[in-house]
């Protein structure tokens, strides 16, 4: 089984892996070390204490508090959102693009999408102003609950790795 | 040494990455092998080395073959290098305005073209390759002809005038010129290539200006860009590196007319005008090989396998001839140029074995361990293991005769890595492991094999399959068994295969250009009379071009034979099929006829009688002209026959080998030593230094006079 190292899991979060080994990267099999790796990477990134569980985006994750054992939703700069099983969404600064105006801060007029049907939500950090998530619904529909990873079977079947703990 | 010594006459070159091969063939058909390490910086002297090598066999010197020989072909990569890597001349580009951007997107395809399939399904593994030209010296002009070649905008020459400038600021030094539809209509391309040469004689510049329309005359305006800049971009340097190697060979009193192998199947010479069409020529020598053995021993149709480190590449030769595809792609960008039409795929005697973790299946490829064969090799430095790695634990090959000895191979190092991981995970014996990849590698390539064959209307049973590379005969048994071949042939000198087809190619050139003819069923006589006068104006072009190729390397126009051709398909068709005419010239009513009946034959042998549909009408979409002269080939090799039984001296003795879950004794051969008319039943291993042939339990095989192995299967013993 190819292998790689740290280094170069290092290279691939920072976008400065060299082509060749990112395609061979994405086209083989992953390897078993590489999820570790991989948190290993991130955990060494960030200033706080608590142990990230799975990463949700470049900037937010869900971790194991170092104190509580509970497992929250955190930014890279150390807010916490709410408990993981909650839609983080609610608990950020959103910024609504739905008028003409607004798009062609993004888009050159007639690129964009009108606004009656598409509107853009933005989803900053209320501490450090990171923007963590975009959705693209029409005007009325609630906010979306991306994602609610079954961890659990994530770490038994797929990693074989042990779960860390959490007090619910 | 016989006193009176057989003339060295054909030399063969295949200056490869690492290694350059050459290839000598005395007259009485005897030939030697030579190989040295390549030099990218002076091939002249890895080839005089090379040939050192090779002659020293002969007790020969280079001064003493070099004088005598009457043909010499070279077929390299060091082009094909130059372009993969981007190391060629600064080119400047002009095309319409507008199209600026249209070399840089590469018909979007370029973005996977050379990808296995499952990765082209994966849009995040697309990418672009840096362009040939950057857009910085890139610049558009206002023109415009339509597809009829009516000219609907003309030139404006100022603009021509100003891009020209500014491209020489931007530091080109030779500039290209692509105009849409030139194939149609020239005069606007031309006019702009003359506009270009006139400004730059007024800068006092001498740079070299090429316009399509006088390389390429071809539809699809990103192949004709792409071949037209790979003739500035690469093949000019490249013709400063064969004069090296010419003038090296005329150092040492050769007197011969060094010559390329093309991708058409010809040779063409280092003077030729068009020098990109030589980008890849080592697979073809193969196939060109191939096709003169086949004329030898009486075979029409043949399978040609060519296995390597990296890849299996296969190509058909039905009723003598080989097909042609006309816009192939090669080192990921599309070309007009005519390609000898080859199958490959990513999987070859080198390519690393995997185990997927979640479904517990092998995987094979698509990268390689290259030169750095295995685990097997210590100093490889490689800890993935390989195919070779497998072929070394079950017995096939000799870990202490790989390339005649030149690299150990450890066993054990490779049954660690084997155990570790594929025979560990999957809970079977290092052997049981082993024999699945080698058996999966088998079946893969059958099955490609079989399905490329039939996927054309043919079946095995009408064909001959002759297998060569370094790594071929391994396995020559696992992909032919049970396909149903007529014979199975193995030329004892498999590795050096690709130079000795190179050295068998004809002196050709050819010269394709794009028409557009359609024409009903009925259509009346005039207008077959017109279609007509449309091939033949384009027949008398294309001939000019081909004499004056063989004008400037000194034939007389008469020494020449021109073979026309065309390229038809029924109209509204997708496919379009290539046709060597049946008549040397078309004027009349009758000679469409004689033209479509070719067309038609053809056409029902490739697919099926009852599918010919001359209802929908005809239409020529290329006219084609080759021209050839006579030159001195390779005779095969012809040896007494010496009865089945081998000398004992050949017998190297026995080696423990590995299939179907037993391990027996094989017998161990050195080829070499071995004598036409020798019959072996495996299990057997008939080893030399560059290649090793398995014959397995239930196959057994005889070498006949032209030192070929003919491979059967048998019962098993």
């Amino acid at each position: 089984m190819t292998t790689y190292t740290k280094e170069q899991v290092k290279n691939l979060v920072d976008g400065r892996l060299d082509w060749d080994t990112t395609t061979r990267m994405l086209t083989m099999p992953k390897d078993h070390e590489r999820f570790r790796l991989y948190l290993e990477v991130l955990q060494e990134r960030v200033s706080w204490p608590d142990r990230i569980v799975l990463p949700l985006g470049p900037a937010l994750y869900i971790v194991q508090s170092a104190t509580s054992k509970r497992w929250v939703t955190k930014c890279r700069c150390g807010h916490e959102f709410c408990d993981y099983r909650e839609n983080w969404k609610l608990f950020a600064n959103i910024h609504v693009r739905d008028t003409p105006e607004s798009m062609r801060e993004v888009y050159p007029t007639l690129l964009a999408p009108d606004t009656r049907w598409q509107v853009y939500r933005e989803y900053y950090c209320p501490h450090c102003a990171t923007q963590l998530d975009v959705e693209a619904p029409t005007p009325w529909y609630p906010v979306i609950h991306d994602f609610e990873p079954d961890i659990d079977t994530f770490y038994r079947d797929w990693l074989e790795m042990p779960l860390p703990e959490r007090v619910d | 040494m016989d006193m009176q010594r057989s003339k060295v006459q054909v030399m063969g070159i295949d200056a490869g990455g690492t290694m350059t091969d050459t290839f000598f063939v005395r007259e009485d058909g005897n030939f030697v092998v030579g190989k040295a390490q390549s030099n990218p910086a002076d091939e002249s002297l890895a080839i005089y080395n090379s040939s050192l090598d090779a002659l020293s066999a002969w007790q020969l010197g280079v001064d003493d073959v070099y004088p005598e020989l009457v043909t010499c072909v070279y077929s390299g990569t060091a082009m094909l290098n130059r372009v993969v890597q981007r190391k060629g001349l600064d080119v400047g580009l002009i095309v319409n305005k507008g199209f600026e951007q249209t070399h840089s997107m590469g018909r979007a395809i370029q973005s996977y073209l050379g990808y296995a399939l499952e990765e082209r399904l994966h849009l995040n593994t697309h990418r672009y390759d840096e362009p040939l030209v950057p857009y910085s010296r890139t610049r558009g002009v206002t023109e415009r002809t339509d597809v009829q070649g009516r000219v609907v905008i003309p030139l404006r020459e100022e603009e021509m005038r100003q891009a020209t400038r500014e491209l020489v600021e931007a530091g080109a030094k030779a500039i290209v010129i692509v105009l849409l539809q030139s194939h149609k209509n020239p005069a606007s391309e031309k006019r702009a290539r003359d506009v270009c040469r006139e400004e730059l004689k007024r800068l006092g510049l001498d740079l070299p200006v090429f316009a399509s329309v006088d390389y390429y005359p071809s539809r699809k305006e990103s192949h004709r860009t792409n071949t037209t800049i790979l003739e500035a971009y690469a093949a000019e340097p490249s013709r400063q590196t064969l004069q090296k190697v010419s003038d090296r060979f005329r150092k040492h009193g050769a007197r011969f007319d060094l010559r390329v192998m093309a991708t058409h199947g010809g040779t063409i010479s280092w003077k030729a005008k068009e020098l990109a069409r030589t980008i890849v020529s080592g697979p073809i020598g193969g196939v060109i090989g191939s096709r003169l053995l086949g004329e030898a021993l009486g075979y029409e149709n043949i399978a040609c396998s060519d296995i390597g480190g990296t890849s299996f590449d296969m190509a058909l030769i039905t009723k003598g001839n080989f097909a042609i595809a006309s816009d192939p792609d090669m080192a990921r960008l599309v070309l007009s140029l005519p390609l000898v039409a080859m199958d490959s795929v990513g999987a070859g005697a080198g390519s690393f074995v995997r185990l997927d973790p979640y479904s517990g299946s092998l995987k094979l490829g698509p990268d390689s361990a290259g030169y750095r064969v295995g685990t097997c090799w210590p100093e490889s430095g490689l800890d993935t293991v390989s195919v070779s790695d497998c072929h070394v634990v079950l017995g096939y090959l000799n870990p202490e005769n790989f390339l005649g000895g030149a690299i150990k191979l450890d066993v054990e190092r490779a049954r660690q890595h084997i155990k570790a991981q594929i025979a560990d995970p999957l809970g079977l014996s290092v052997e049981e492991a082993a024999a699945g990849v080698i058996e999966l590698l088998d079946l893969s390539l059958h099955e490609y094999l079989r399905s490329n064959i039939s996927a054309k209307g043919y079946n095995p049973t009408d064909f001959v399959c002759f297998s060569y590379g370094g790594a071929g005969p391994v396995h020559t048994y696992g992909y032919t068994e049970g396909l149903g071949f007529k014979d199975v042939v193995v030329p004892a000198w498999a590795a050096g295969f690709s130079a000795f087809g190179c050295a068998c190619a004809d002196f050709e050139y050819r010269y394709d250009k794009s028409v557009d003819i359609a024409l009903a069923q009925d259509g009346d006589d005039t207008q077959r009379t017109e279609a007509c006068a449309v091939i033949q104006a384009a027949w008398d072009e294309l001939a000019a071009k081909v004499i004056e190729e063989f004008v400037n390397n000194g034939f007389k126009a008469e020494d020449v034979t021109l073979l026309p051709g065309y390229r038809m398909q029924y109209m509204g068709q997708l496919n379009d099929l290539e046709i060597t005419s049946p008549i040397a010239k078309a004027s009349s009513a009758a000679d469409w006829q004689k033209i479509t009946d070719a067309f038609e034959d053809t056409y029902a042998r490739v697919y099926a009688s009852s599918a010919r549909s001359p209802e929908l009408g005809f239409s020529v979409t290329g006219a084609i002209m080759r021209g050839l002269v006579v030159t001195q080939k390779p005779v095969l090799p012809e040896d007494p026959e010496a009865g089945p039984q081998p000398q004992a001296s050949a017998h190297l003795g026995k080696r423990p080998f590995y299939r179907h879950k037993r391990w027996v004794d094989a017998d161990v051969w050195q080829m070499e030593a071995l004598q036409p008319g020798n019959h072996i039943v495996g299990p057997a291993v008939i080893e030399s230094d560059s290649t090793t042939f398995v014959v397995p339990d239930g196959f057994e095989t005889y070498l006949d006079k032209h030192r070929l192995f003919h491979l059967k299967e048998c019962a098993r013993g």
